[in-house]
Order: C-alpha cells, then sequence, then structure tokens
C-alpha cells in the first residue's frame, strides 16, 4: 500500500468536509463584513464606573421558571422562525447529567485507569525487568519495517501523545493546572490545546488509514496466534518464544485497539469537532464527547502499555521503530516464521552491534535503563 | 442579597420578536448569533404560546461548572458573564445549558466554534463598564447605567419583564391576581434543581 | 483533586479583580440601581401604577455626564405601523448609537415591536440606495442630483407636452411625513392632474369610503388607549399582534384588568386569536353575511338598542328587512360558521357594553369591502357602541403616516382635508395658497381638473389599456413611484409589462425597491435616494389621529434627501416652485418643515387639521408624561386638559387651544373638550325622513336637538354672529359672506363661534345606515370575483362591469367563469410582524430579515396531503390570472381546510427566478423572495377601487 492509493482518500476526505456546507435554500445575502456603512462601529458612551463585583453570589437559587415554562417538559420543541430549528427546543435536561458525567465521571474513572495501568507496568518492571534478547545481539541487522512503515507509525503514535496530553490539558485543567498557572495562562495554554486537538486530530486520522492499509493484512489472526496466546506470549517464562509471522499476537491486538478505538476516536472527534452536521440532538453531541474523552482516556491507558514494550520493557525492541533494523537474534525469539521468509527471500541485511548472551539468572538493575 | 432574572408571561407573549431585535440593536450582535429567540408552542393551534428565551442566569449554573478554563462567573447582581478573553470555544457550556443559549460565531473550517456569545442582561463583560472594548466584546452595559436588559424595556406587550426577582415575583402575581388564572400552572416559584436527582426539572412544584 | 468539583466559586479572571479595585468607587449599590432603574414601568405598566418615565429619566441624565456628556436625546416616531410608537435616539456626535425605551409615551409605553426596535438601523443603512442611478443599456450607472433632476424633468415634461399631464402618474406614500404629503399633493396639483394616489387606496380606502358615508369621518373613532375601557372586543379581519403588536399591549390590558371578552373573527387561526376567548372561523369574503348573522341574533333577540338607534341612527329599518334574511341556516351556509356560535357571540356582544369593534385589511381589501366597513358599523351602531368610549369603531390604519397621508389628500379624488374635486375645493385651497384659481386650471387638461384621477391599483391598466378606453386624454407614460412598494399590489406579471410599456420609470425612495427589478428595461428608470423620515423633521398622524412631531434624529445619509427637498428641486426644474414655495420659507433647497404645517392649518377645516400648531405638537412631545394613558388627557401642566396628539378634529385655530377630539362622536362632551355628534354630511332629510339627531346633542349645546352644518348664514339666523371678531367677519366677507361655511372660512370664526355655543361646526345629525349614493346602499354580501361556491353566485352575485375612477372595471364578466375546478384553494394573504409593505425597507435590515428568511405559503395539512406535498418543501402557487410563485410550504392548521395563506412582503424573486443580479451594487436587500401579489389576481372595490387580495384561488402543486 503506498501514499497513491492513501492521497486520493484524503482527497475525499478534504472535498466531503469542504462542501458539506448547507445549501443555501432561501434567497439571502447576509451583511458582510466588508458592509458599506456609514456609521460602522457605533461604540458605547465611553467609560462609567463599573459595577460588577467578580464574586458570586452567596445564595443558591435555581433560575426563576414560571408560567409557561412548568408545562414545558423536557425536549418539547415549539416553532421559531429563525432557521436554526434547534432553537425551538426550550428545555434539554441531559445536559446537568453530562456535566456530572464530564466533570465527575470521567475525570475520576480515567485517572484510575490511567493510573492502574502505570502501576501494572511498574509492577511488571519490577518483577521481570527489560526482557533481553536471550541469545544476545548477533551484529546482523535485518529490515522489519521499511522507512514509509517507520513514518506512519510516527505519525499516528506522535498525533495520538499529542491528542492525548492536549485532550487530558483541557479534561483536567480546570482542577489541576489552573489554579497553579492562572487563569490567563491556563486559557491561553487551553485555546493552543485546543486548536492543536482539532487540527491534530486530522494528522492522527491520516496516519490511522495509512497504518491501516499498510498492516491491515499483517494484522489477520493466523495458525501461530493460538500458541502465542497458550504461551501467553512467553511473558510467563524465560526463554519462551513462540513463534510468529511479521506481528504476533499482542502486537495485532495493539493494531486493532488502535484501529478501532482510533476509529470511533476519529469518528466521535469530527461528530465534536463539525457540531451537528451529522446528528441533531443535543443528545447525541453530548454523549459523542462522553464516548470520545473515555475511549481516549481508555486508549492512552492501553498505548502506555505499548509503549513501555517497545521501550523500556524490552530490549532491542525499539530499533524496530527508529531505524526500522532490528537484530537478527532478536527477530528469530519473537518473530520467527517472519524471520525465514525475510531470510529465504535473499532480503538485505546489515551490521550491527553485537553482545554475547545475557548470564543467566542476571538481573539488571532497573534504574540503568 | 437580589438576584437578576427574565421572566417572560406566555400569556402576553404575541412572538412579535422585539426582544430579538432589540437585543441585537443594543448589542449589536451579528447575524446569525441568536442571543434571545422566541419559541412559539402549539403553533397554529388553539392553545399556542409564545415564549421568549435567552440566558436565564442560573444560580447553579452548568455553565459555570463546566466551563474548562472557568471564565463563566456570577456578578453581585446574579447575572452570568463571561470573560471572552479566556473562552476557547469547545462548546460545552452549550451541552451543559438547559435553555440553549450559548453561541458561537462559526469561525475557520469545519464550523469549529468562535467565542462563545450570550445574553450579558445588558450588563456587558469583565471590562471596563461601557468602554469601547466592552461594547465591541459584549455590547452595551445598561446595568452600569442603571437600566435594565433593553429586550425587557422594549417588550410591545410588556410580557417580557427582567429586573430582582422579589419585585419580578410580586409583579406576575398580581397580574395572575387580576386576571383570576395563570398562564400556564402555578409555576412561579419553581425552582430547576439538581439536588434531588440529577437534572432539572420542568414540572417539579414546590 | 479528582473528585467533584462542583463549585461554581472558583476565581474570576485576574484582570477583572484588579479592575474590581478601582471600579469600586462608581458602583451602583443596588438600591440605588433599583430605585433607577425601568423595572416600575416596565412591569407594571399594565398595572395599577404605571410607568415612572421621570425616574428614568433621571437616571439617564444622571449617567450621561459620566459617560462623556455627549449623548443628544432625539425624541421621534417609530416609521413602520400607525400605533406611532415613541423612538427615543441616544445621539452622540451626530451618529445614532442607541434606543431607548419611550415610556413617556402614552400610545406605546416604551414598548416596540420588532420593527420599532430595530429602526436605528436605518441610520446604518448598509443596503440603502445610497447616489442617484440611472438605469443605461442595461446596467445602473451613478449619476448626480443635478444630472436626475434634470434628465428625469426633462423626460416628463416631454410627456408632459406631448400626451398631457395625465400621462404622468405621481404615486405618493403614506410614509412620508404630513407636510411632505401635503407639500406632494400641492405638487401634482401644480403638475396638473390627479393621478395621484398612495397606499391607502390598497389598505383602508374601503373604510374611509363607508365610514365617512356612515357618520362623517373615515377614521378610527376612538383610541388605541380607548380599547381600555371596552368590555368586548371584536376584532375581525386584523391580525395585530403582528401588524400592529403594541396595540396588543392595550388589547390585553383591557382583557386582564377590565375582563374584556376577545373575540377574533378570522378565516386564519391568527396570533391574535390565539389570545381571544372567542375564534370564529369563516370563509374569506363572507364578512357581511357574518356580521348579519350576528345582527340576526341581537335583533331577534331585542338586544339592540332601540333608543340609540331612534336618536342617531337613519334607515335601520331597511337594514332589518336585510338582515331578516340571514338566518343562522343561511348564514352557515354562505360563510361556514357554526349558528350557536355566532348566537353566543351575539350575546356575549350585547351584554358586555361598551364593546369595540377593531377591523383590518382582512375587511377592506374586497370588492364588496365597502359594504364589508359598513356592515361593522351598523353592528356597532345598532349596538349603541358609537360615540362612546370603550366603544366606537378603531380601525387600526397600516403604515405610520397613512392616516396623515390620506388626510392631507394623496388620494385620486380629494384635495387635502378631504375637499372633493370640485370647483368649490379648488377656489378653497387657491386661497390658502394665495394664487390664481386660473392659473391652477391651466396646469391642468382640458376638463380634467375635477376628474377623479387614475387610482394606485389600477395605474398599470391606465398604462396598458387603450387609450379609447381611458377616461383621460392619453395613457400613463411616465411613473413616479414616490415610496411605494410595487409588490403590495396585484397582478405583478401585467405591472412587469407596464413598467417596460413605460416612457420613464421614476423610483424616489431610501431603497432601490422591487420596481428597480421588477421589468426587463434597459433604459430610462431612475433612482433617487430619499432620505428617512429619522432624516428629517415633521408631524406623523398616528391611527387616532393624534399628531406627533418627529425630531431629526441624524442627517440625512449618503447622497439622499428629504422628500420636500427633492420636491422643491422638481417644482424649480418643471418652474413653479415660487408658486409651491408661496408661503413657505425655503433654506436652500430645503422648504421650512413647520412652514409647511402653517399652511396647511390654515386649510384644513373640513377635519379640524387646524388647531395642531407646530409649536403645539412640540409641546405635546416635550410633555408627553404628563397624559393620561387611558383617556389621552393632560393631567396639570400646561396642557391641562389637552388630548395628546391633539387628534383630529382639533377645531378653530392653535390660538383656540381646542383639545382635540379623542373619541368621535361623543356626545358627553361639550365641543370644546372634544365631544360631538354625528356629521351632517348628507342633507338635513332624504326622501322625506329627517337625516339630523333627534334628542341627541353634545354637552352643553345651546341647541338640544339636531342641526345642519354651521354657515355663515346660520350664524346670522341663529344670532350668533354677532360673537365674530371684526377680522372674523371681514375674512368671511371677503370670501363670499353668507354662503361661506364652516369649511371655507379662512378665519375659524365660525367654528369657534358655533363651538362657544356648545356646537360642532359640522352639524349633529344621525349616522346613516343607507348610503344611497353607493352601488349597495344596504351593505350585501357579494361573492368574491373568484370564488370556490358556485352554488352561491347566483344568489350573491358581484357587480356588472364598469367604467369608473377612468379605467374599465370587470366585476361580472369574471365571475361569470368558473375557475374553481383548476383554482381549487382559497388563497388570501397578510402581514407578518418582522416585515412591513412591499419589505424592501425590512427586508434589508439584518437584525429583522434574520428572523424571517424565506417566502412561505400556509397551507392546510389535508390539502397538502391531496397535493402531495410535504413540510418545507417547494411549491409552485398558481394564480387564475396566470401568475405563479415558487415558495416553500407551511403545513399547519393555522388556515382551514382549502385556505392558504401568503404573507406578502416579499419580493425580488419573479415566477422562480431569483432577480438579485438587477439589483443595483449592495442595495440588494438581505432576503429576497417571491411576492405573493405575483400569484394575485384581478378585483376591486365597487367604490374605491381597492384590490381584492383577501379572498381569490390558487393551484398549489409540489416544485
Amino acid at each position: 500500500m503506498t501514499l497513491r492509493r492513501f492521497l486520493p482518500m484524503v482527497l475525499a476526505l478534504v472535498f466531503l468536509f469542504g462542501t458539506l456546507a448547507p445549501a443555501a435554500a432561501q434567497d439571502v445575502r447576509p451583511p458582510g463584513a466588508t458592509a458599506e456603512a456609514q456609521q460602522t462601529e457605533a461604540g458605547p458612551p465611553p467609560g462609567s464606573a463599573g459595577q460588577i463585583i467578580a464574586s458570586p453570589p452567596d445564595t443558591m437559587n435555581y433560575p426563576y421558571i414560571s408560567g409557561l415554562w412548568s408545562d414545558i417538559v423536557d425536549g418539547e420543541t415549539g416553532y421559531v422562525s429563525i432557521p436554526d430549528e434547534r432553537a425551538g427546543r426550550l428545555i434539554q435536561t441531559q445536559g446537568m447529567e453530562w456535566l456530572s458525567w464530564r466533570n465527575d465521571e470521567l475525570r475520576r474513572w480515567s485517572s484510575y485507569g490511567v493510573a492502574a495501568m502505570l502501576i501494572a507496568l511498574g509492577g511488571f518492571f519490577a518483577v521481570k525487568g527489560r526482557i533481553k534478547v536471550d541469545s544476545g545481539l548477533s551484529g546482523r541487522l535485518i529490515q522489519r519495517f521499511k522507512p514509509h512503515e517507520v513514518i506512519g507509525h510516527w505519525v499516528t503514535a506522535g498525533s495520538f501523545l499529542l491528542l492525548a496530553l492536549t485532550g487530558i490539558w483541557l479534561l483536567y485543567g480546570r482542577p489541576l493546572l489552573l489554579p497553579v498557572m492562572g487563569q490567563d495562562a491556563y486559557a491561553l495554554s487551553a485555546e493552543i490545546s485546543k486548536y492543536m486537538h482539532n487540527f491534530g486530530g486530522f494528522v492522527f486520522m491520516a496516519g490511522l488509514l495509512y497504518i491501516f492499509v499498510m498492516w491491515v493484512r499483517h494484522n489477520i489472526w493466523d495458525r501461530y496466534d493460538w500458541n502465542w496466546i497458550r504461551q501467553a506470549g512467553g511473558f510467563l517464562s524465560k526463554h519462551s518464544h513462540p513463534p510468529a509471522d511479521k506481528f504476533n499476537f499482542g502486537q495485532k491486538t495493539v493494531f486493532w485497539m488502535v484501529v478501532i478505538l482510533g476509529g470511533l476516536l476519529s469518528l466521535s472527534g469530527l461528530n465534536l469537532l463539525m457540531p451537528f452536521w451529522f446528528v441533531d440532538s443535543i443528545e447525541a453531541m453530548q454523549y459523542a464527547q462522553i464516548i470520545h474523552a473515555a475511549l481516549g482516556m481508555l486508549m492512552f491507558a492501553a498505548i502506555l502499555a505499548h509503549i513501555y514494550i517497545g521501550s523500556v520493557g524490552m530490549q532491542a525492541a525499539f530499533r524496530a521503530m527508529s531505524t526500522g533494523w532490528v537484530d537478527l537474534n532478536w527477530a528469530r525469539e519473537h518473530h520467527s516464521v517472519w524471520v525465514d521468509k525475510y531470510l529465504a527471500g535473499n532480503n538485505p541485511e546489515r551490521k550491527g552491534p553485537k553482545t554475547p548472551p545475557p548470564d543467566e539468572g542476571h538481573v539488571e538493575p532497573k534504574a540503568a535503563e | 442579597m437580589g438576584k437578576m432574572v427574565f421572566h417572560c408571561d406566555g400569556d402576553r407573549c404575541i412572538e412579535c420578536n422585539a426582544c430579538v431585535t432589540a437585543c441585537k440593536n443594543e448589542n449589536e450582535v451579528p447575524w446569525g448569533i441568536n442571543r434571545r429567540r422566541v419559541v412559539t408552542l402549539n403553533d397554529g393551534v388553539p392553545g399556542e404560546k409564545s415564549i421568549s428565551v435567552a440566558c436565564m442566569h442560573c444560580s447553579d449554573a452548568p455553565c459555570v461548572n463546566v466551563c474548562p478554563t472557568n471564565v463563566i462567573y456570577h456578578t453581585e447582581d446574579g447575572v452570568v458573564l463571561h470573560n471572552k478573553d479566556g473562552c476557547i470555544g469547545c462548546g460545552y457550556c452549550f451541552y451543559a445549558c438547559p435553555f440553549g443559549a450559548p453561541q458561537y460565531p462559526q469561525e475557520g473550517n469545519f464550523g469549529s466554534r468562535g467565542k462563545m456569545d450570550k445574553c450579558t442582561f445588558c450588563a456587558g463583560g469583565p471590562e471596563e463598564a461601557n468602554s469601547a472594548e466592552e461594547f465591541n466584546k459584549y455590547g452595551r452595559n445598561r446595568l452600569a447605567e442603571g437600566k435594565l436588559p433593553l429586550c425587557a424595556e422594549m417588550c410591545s406587550t410588556k410580557a417580557l419583564i427582567a429586573g430582582d426577582a422579589d419585585e419580578i415575583a410580586d409583579i406576575f402575581r398580581q397580574r395572575v391576581v387580576e386576571r383570576g388564572f395563570d398562564s400556564g400552572g402555578y409555576g412561579f416559584q419553581q425552582k430547576f434543581g439538581q439536588q434531588s436527582g440529577g437534572g432539572p426539572r420542568a414540572g417539579q412544584k414546590l | 483533586m479528582l473528585t467533584k468539583k462542583r463549585t461554581n466559586s472558583a476565581p474570576p479572571a485576574p484582570h477583572m479583580l484588579n479592575r474590581l479595585a478601582s471600579a469600586v468607587g462608581g458602583a451602583v449599590d443596588r438600591r440605588t440601581f433599583l430605585r433607577r432603574s425601568g423595572i416600575a414601568a416596565g412591569g407594571a405598566a399594565l398595572g395599577a401604577v404605571l410607568p415612572v418615565g421621570s425616574v428614568r429619566k433621571a437616571a439617564a441624565v444622571e449617567t450621561a455626564p459620566t459617560a462623556g456628556g455627549n449623548i443628544e436625546m432625539k425624541r421621534t416616531v417609530c416609521t413602520h405601523c400607525s400605533v406611532g410608537c415613541t423612538v427615543e435616539a441616544e445621539v452622540s456626535n451626530g451618529v445614532w448609537i442607541g434606543q431607548e425605551p419611550g415610556y413617556d409615551s402614552p400610545f406605546n409605553l416604551g414598548a416596540h415591536c420588532a420593527k420599532g426596535a430595530s429602526v436605528r438601523e436605518h441610520a446604518h443603512g448598509e443596503r440603502r440606495l445610497k447616489h442617484p442611478m440611472k438605469l443605461e443599456g442595461g446596467k445602473w450607472k451613478r449619476i448626480s442630483w443635478d444630472e436626475a433632476v434634470n434628465e428625469v424633468g426633462d423626460r416628463l415634461m416631454a410627456i408632459r407636452e406631448k400626451s398631457g399631464p395625465d400621462s404622468v402618474y405621481w404615486l405618493g406614500s403614506a410614509k412620508h411625513s404630513n407636510e411632505q404629503a401635503y407639500l406632494f399633493r400641492k405638487f401634482a396639483a401644480m403638475w396638473g392632474t390627479n393621478n395621484v394616489d398612495h397606499q391607502a387606496r390598497i389598505c383602508h380606502s374601503t373604510t374611509v369610503a363607508g365610514v365617512a358615508n356612515t357618520w362623517g369621518y373615515g377614521a378610527m373613532t376612538n383610541s388605541y388607549n380607548d380599547i381600555h375601557n371596552s368590555k368586548v372586543i371584536f376584532l375581525i379581519g386584523g391580525n395585530p399582534a403582528e401588524a400592529h403588536p403594541v396595540s396588543m399591549q392595550h388589547v390585553l390590558r383591557a382583557k386582564e384588568k377590565n375582563k374584556a371578552h376577545l373575540i377574533v373573527a378570522d378565516p386564519r387561526f391568527t396570533r391574535t386569536a390565539a389570545r381571544a376567548d372567542e375564534y370564529l372561523r369563516f370563509r374569506p369574503g363572507t364578512d357581511v353575511a357574518l356580521i348579519w348573522g350576528i345582527l340576526w341574533h341581537v335583533l331577534e333577540n331585542g338586544w339592540e338598542d332601540k333608543d340609540y338607534i331612534r336618536r342617531r341612527v337613519y334607515g335601520f329599518d331597511e337594514i332589518r328587512k336585510e338582515v331578516a334574511k340571514w338566518t343562522p341556516d343561511e348564514v352557515e351556509r354562505v360563510t361556514g360558521a357554526p349558528p350557536e356560535q355566532l348566537k353566543r357571540v351575539a350575546q356575549m356582544m350585547a351584554s358586555n357594553k361598551p364593546g369595540t369593534l377593531i377591523w383590518c385589511m382582512g375587511g377592506t381589501q374586497h370588492s364588496n369591502g365597502n359594504n364589508n366597513t359598513r356592515a361593522y358599523c351598523v353592528l356597532q351602531l345598532a349596538l349603541g357602541n358609537m360615540g362612546v368610549s370603550g366603544g366606537g369603531t378603531n380601525i387600526f390604519r397600516g403604515h405610520d403616516n397613512v392616516q396623515g397621508a390620506t388626510d392631507l389628500g394623496v388620494l385620486a379624488d380629494t384635495l387635502p382635508g378631504y375637499y372633493g374635486l370640485a370647483e368649490g375645493s379648488w377656489k378653497h385651497w387657491a386661497r390658502v395658497w394665495e394664487l390664481d384659481e386660473e392659473w391652477l386650471k391651466s396646469r391642468f387638461a382640458e376638463g380634467m381638473m375635477n376628474a377623479t384621477g387614475i387610482p394606485v391599483s389600477r395605474w398599470i391598466d391606465g398604462v396598458l389599456e387603450d387609450k379609447e378606453n381611458l377616461e383621460q386624454p392619453n395613457t400613463v407614460q411616465g411613473m413616479v413611484f414616490w415610496g411605494h412598494a410595487p409588490n403590495s399590489q396585484t397582478r405583478l406579471p401585467e405591472m412587469k409589462q407596464a413598467m417596460e410599456k413605460l416612457d420613464t420609470l421614476v423610483v424616489i425612495d431610501p431603497y432601490p425597491t422591487v420596481t428597480a427589478v421588477l421589468h426587463d428595461r434597459t433604459d430610462g428608470v431612475y433612482l433617487l435616494p430619499a432620505a428617512t423620515q429619522f432624516e428629517t423633521s415633521g408631524s406623523v398622524t398616528a391611527s387616532n389621529r393624534s399628531l406627533q412631531w418627529r425630531e431629526k434624529v441624524v442627517d440625512p445619509l449618503f447622497e439622499s434627501k428629504p422628500d420636500h427637498t427633492i420636491m422643491t428641486l422638481f417644482a424649480r426644474k418643471f418652474g413653479f416652485e415660487n408658486e409651491l414655495l408661496k408661503n413657505i420659507q425655503v433654506n436652500g433647497d430645503e422648504p421650512l418643515v413647520e412652514d409647511i404645517t402653517r399652511e396647511f392649518n390654515k386649510g384644513m377645516w373640513t377635519i379640524g387639521y387646524t388647531g395642531q400648531s407646530p409649536e403645539r405638537l412640540k409641546d405635546h412631545m416635550k410633555h408627553q408624561h404628563h397624559f393620561d394613558k387611558t383617556t389621552l388627557r393632560a393631567v396639570g401642566g400646561p396642557l391641562d386638559g389637552e388630548y395628546y396628539g391633539m387628534p383630529w378634529p382639533c377645531w378653530g385655530t392653535a390660538e383656540m387651544r381646542h383639545p382635540g377630539s379623542a373619541n368621535l362622536y361623543d356626545t358627553s362632551l361639550p365641543v370644546a373638550q372634544g365631544g360631538m355628534g354625528f356629521r351632517a354630511r348628507f342633507g338635513v332629510e332624504h326622501e322625506g325622513v329627517n337625516l339630523l339627531a333627534e334628542d341627541s346633542y353634545p354637552e352643553g349645546s345651546e341647541i338640544e336637538d339636531g342641526y345642519p352644518e354651521f354657515t355663515m348664514a346660520m350664524l346670522k339666523k341663529l344670532g350668533w354672529d354677532k360673537d365674530l371678531t371684526d377680522e372674523e367677519r371681514q375674512t368671511i366677507e371677503s370670501i363670499g359672506g353668507d354662503s361661506v361655511n364652516w369649511k371655507t372660512d379662512l378665519s375659524g370664526g365660525i367654528q369657534r363661534v358655533a363651538i362657544k355655543h356648545g356646537c360642532a361646526p359640522y352639524g349633529n345629525a344621525k349616522a346613516r345606515t343607507v348610503v344611497w349614493t353607493f352601488p349597495d346602499p344596504v351593505p350585501l354580501h357579494r361573492e368574491p370575483l373568484y370564488t370556490p361556491r358556485r352554488d352561491l353566485v347566483a344568489d350573491y352575485p358581484t357587480y356588472e362591469d364598469k367604467t369608473f375612477w377612468r379605467v374599465p372595471t370587470l366585476y361580472k364578466s369574471i365571475q361569470e367563469n368558473d375557475f374553481s375546478k383548476d383554482f381549487p384553494i382559497i388563497l388570501t394573504s397578510g402581514r407578518l410582524v418582522e416585515y412591513e409593505g412591499g419589505g424592501d425597507e425590512t427586508r434589508s435590515n439584518p437584525w429583522l430579515a434574520e428572523l424571517q428568511q424565506e417566502m412561505f405559503v400556509e397551507i392546510n395539512q389535508a390539502d397538502a396531503n391531496d397535493n402531495g406535498i410535504r413540510d418545507g418543501a417547494d411549491v409552485w402557487v398558481h394564480g387564475p390570472n396566470g401568475g405563479k410563485v415558487r415558495v416553500k410550504a407551511m403545513i399547519t392548521d393555522r388556515v382551514a381546510r382549502g385556505v392558504a395563506f401568503m404573507p406578502f412582503h416579499f419580493g425580488g424573486h419573479f415566477q422562480g427566478q431569483s432577480l438579485r443580479d438587477k439589483y443595483p451594487d449592495g442595495a440588494d436587500p438581505i432576503v429576497l423572495g417571491e411576492s405573493s401579489n405575483t400569484a394575485q389576481t384581478y378585483g376591486y372595490d365597487s367604490v374605491t377601487q381597492m384590490q381584492e387580495t383577501k379572498a381569490t384561488l390558487c393551484r398549489i402543486e409540489a416544485a
């Protein structure tokens, strides 16, 4: 799969959004910014002293509603003469519920989730330490990922991390950051975050589409997977390396997790980005927001594990996504089937560092990594 | 400590939209932004009633709670205002608001939102009262001049009234007594609460 | 940290806190704040306490200096409907920066509707016509005022020379101030034609004719405020909630405080009907049948006011005869109104008095519109509701100054003050104008001086008819639209042809209007920018006959000029500037407005437009807060006892200080305080029956019976002539001695003396229910020209074809054809609150245009389903004259099955095509849409040529 096939899709996407603006059924030329008005900015009379006291009232009354309001049920919609038909809706009550989900449940459970993952990974590392290449580095490097694969990965990964960070920034900013940064600074950072999130989303979607097209055929489950699952990927015992093709079952799981959650995030995100383009009710917008944030946090937690195993957790693994060239021994241990195919195909090799096999029973100090 | 409120008398409102244009006029609200709107229920059939809606300046306002940058606040008069400088246009206040009050200019591509705009009870914003800056961002600050919101002042049938909650209550009570019937249920003192069960309840009687 | 944080007490923006420190000093504490605010006013306006205008004013004075000091408050009057809402304009350095509620005004008490609340946009004027333009080779070209006046002037004079003065049509406007309207009529007279008219023709001409012929004056008898006193409000063919929203304040006040019953009779369940106690639905075009149906119950049960009828009503027996035919069954057959409901309504009206009757264009715009208006009057007379506070026929006029423009004679059949086209009238005005009558005569074509002109509803026929068929020397070749939208008239496809056939087409207006784009002309069209009423000053007459004075708010925008200035320029070009402005001071090109007022004060004796001098009018505006909000009477102060705006008749000279007449024909007051009987307009007897009042006379009258109108001879007979001053006597003698009457006495002496003796100058007569000069002396039901009820045509046929108002007019030859097979749905039209008239002005105002962006047709659900139409879909509405419009379907039960409704304010689309490209650059209205009148049909009132828009036929198809 190459860029040539990917580009049209991007273009199609852009075209779709670019032309989705509602066609004017009526003949209206609204006043423009370049309006030729004799009196433009009609300024107010300059400064009389302000009377706003910047503290909230100590009473906690609720809005005075009366008369007709008492007969109005949630969602009741009347006639409005303006074209925005949604404005005909008088009351939506789910907002209060949404508010408590967004402000309380989401913040709480997301933080629990991320914390749980960090604890689990820490624990795993404490127990297991860094997984070494059993047979030592061979000094022979083979090309696991071509440059375009590496780029595709990092575009997706980088944009995801940006989205995660900016998303978290907005979700937790008010309780955590705002008191520290002050309102002006935080608001500025939040606005920057919003724009990075909004535009970063498109990069992520592009990357996601790219890695999907590129890797989907390697991520179809095959006959090695069951064995891999039975052996729990070899994580639980030493020197156990179930065979795998280009991707083992763990990686496939990450792939599908990314594709599915990323896809859902993209859809819900587009919906949030273009309010009411795809859905009509405010409730749908609220659900989209909760789903988007919850899935985002879930994916973030899962990706933490992926980051762990690709970096700190396993010797020589990071090379796969940094240069694309991996040590033959490492590859043999984790992707034996793929290595066999690779070698059989007379593919190129390079020279790399060479180390002896690590001593049996030697546990490296954690801090050393 | 009082509290500023709007009250729309469903038995008086005739959907003349004076409140809407008065708002546009006084605050130079651009095309497409509707700080106030008039909704007609049972349009064209017996029981037709209209009601003018804008920000209700709730005391326990969900928008104040949800705003990620915490720029929505109450004034001493209980008016809910916001600081556009800190608004990031996330749209959360719109999701939270029971009355659909927050409005957003469309800026940039993909319908992305500009800074939120809503009824200010003609009380401007955090800037110096009636400064040019305040006017350009929020419109006129009538409260600072000792005047009430223009929408209510200009209401053709005096259906929409604005002012201190207690006075508004008195006026409406007097009307109900005079006309011998209420416009739609004895709901005046009704409150909108979240303590007893999550969402605001229209229809809950006290 | 992640637990619930549901607090709203988080610190606000730091810079706000900083600002707070400096702001505390000037903070308004709550108590002061509430005292200053308008809350008491806004809230209690309908309660016992009325607005505390002065409290608010104090606040304004208090804040203005701190606010920079250069804010001026200008007091003017809204230019949209006839309620006459005061607009308080805040002006800073010549820029109109804000509008404040005019709490002092007794008419609106601070209130506005959407239109009134948006008038400041006139001073933005984004879509205004900015400079004179002409169409040259199909392109708009900017020209100077000099060029414009010269070219237009030369072209019109060429037409005048070639075809006579009647070949130029001067179409005036209800948007003009009284002064401009007066000057316009005078201008047309000096041009030499009676082909001059304005919107009143297509708005309330049948009212004016019907009502004036019943009791003397053709105007709203009471006032909006007087509705407070009503116990019953019967509203027919009107939708004040959208057309006159501020009037609803008064209606609802009566309903709530006075427990008045609100009855709304309308084919359409309007916003007003939604507020009614009783909604009476009936078939469009059957008003007379409906009213006779109600009156049948009244008479059947003896609920009529027999004593009142004896004393003050002529010809009631003939009414009895006609009404007897309208049994409940027959009424139901014709109108569709259920008998039991009519009985209930009749009982309600008979047992709750006083009751007022309100109508608007739903009643007037019919081929038998004059019958409708007279039937309403008869019902009120039968119930004895006329001439009492809380009663009357409260006719809501449409435009802000349509009453004034009518009074000042911008009509094809009268001179200012309803002086008919006759030698005596010309003599009278020649005296006022201090001109030689012979010179005036010389301006007219032979024999055309006293010939009624072509009405605006028919100008297209004046162009398109062969000249042999016209009762004037030649066809119309030059058309001047001076403040009139073409799309408010029916038969637009034919109008397009007429516009194309003209030699010269001129638009003088703040907006290009549909006139600029409807036709496919490439040359000979001129657009001249007129200033709005906010850019000049002058008086304006509200529906209740009160005059108000408008202050100038801002200077004319762009290159626009006030209308009276443009008239001066053209008069100069035509060579009669000196005659036109003989007694009027001219500053540069602009005549002094006050001088024009003073001039019409000198001549408008018939309807008492003589006492309202500019000085008095300005005083009334200044002391608005002195007037009672129900009686309109000043309580104390310098204007003690005067009625707000001196509702006409304000008899005599300004020096006489007559207070004006709040309620017409009210005998409970002395004439000097606004009382009077019915006008003795139709002689003293008819066919041997006395027409004068019996045992009825205004309070304090020295003649305790009916009497004819006052003349010098009558004064002498009564021996009252000795009360005349020498000066008065001299004036009378110089005019004509004994034959001089109250209308022609320029001294005002006859009026003064009559009033001194408690008598109304115009006499004291009965109202006549039989107008023997009309086609139907007793109001009859006649089926509309385009009727779906072929079964009723034989019983209630329309009139014979005839030629009147210079044009052949068809009735029977149209009704003979059965259109109902191809066009089965009744089509009616009406207003939307956001727009007014042809809508060019309001559709160009973004604050209003945003609220109604699409032209639509209301269709009943059943009709929609029968025709496969879905809500919101585009449909074609076809009219039987061949016009069609493409509009959006709005499916609603607001209209009954078989009835469709369209608002008439849209324009700029023609039969499915947008004409936006044809507007001059930047002057296209924000919202365009099809004009309902493209599909509306032929059909004109048998007396006034009012167009029939409220009952025609159409076919609706999915587009």
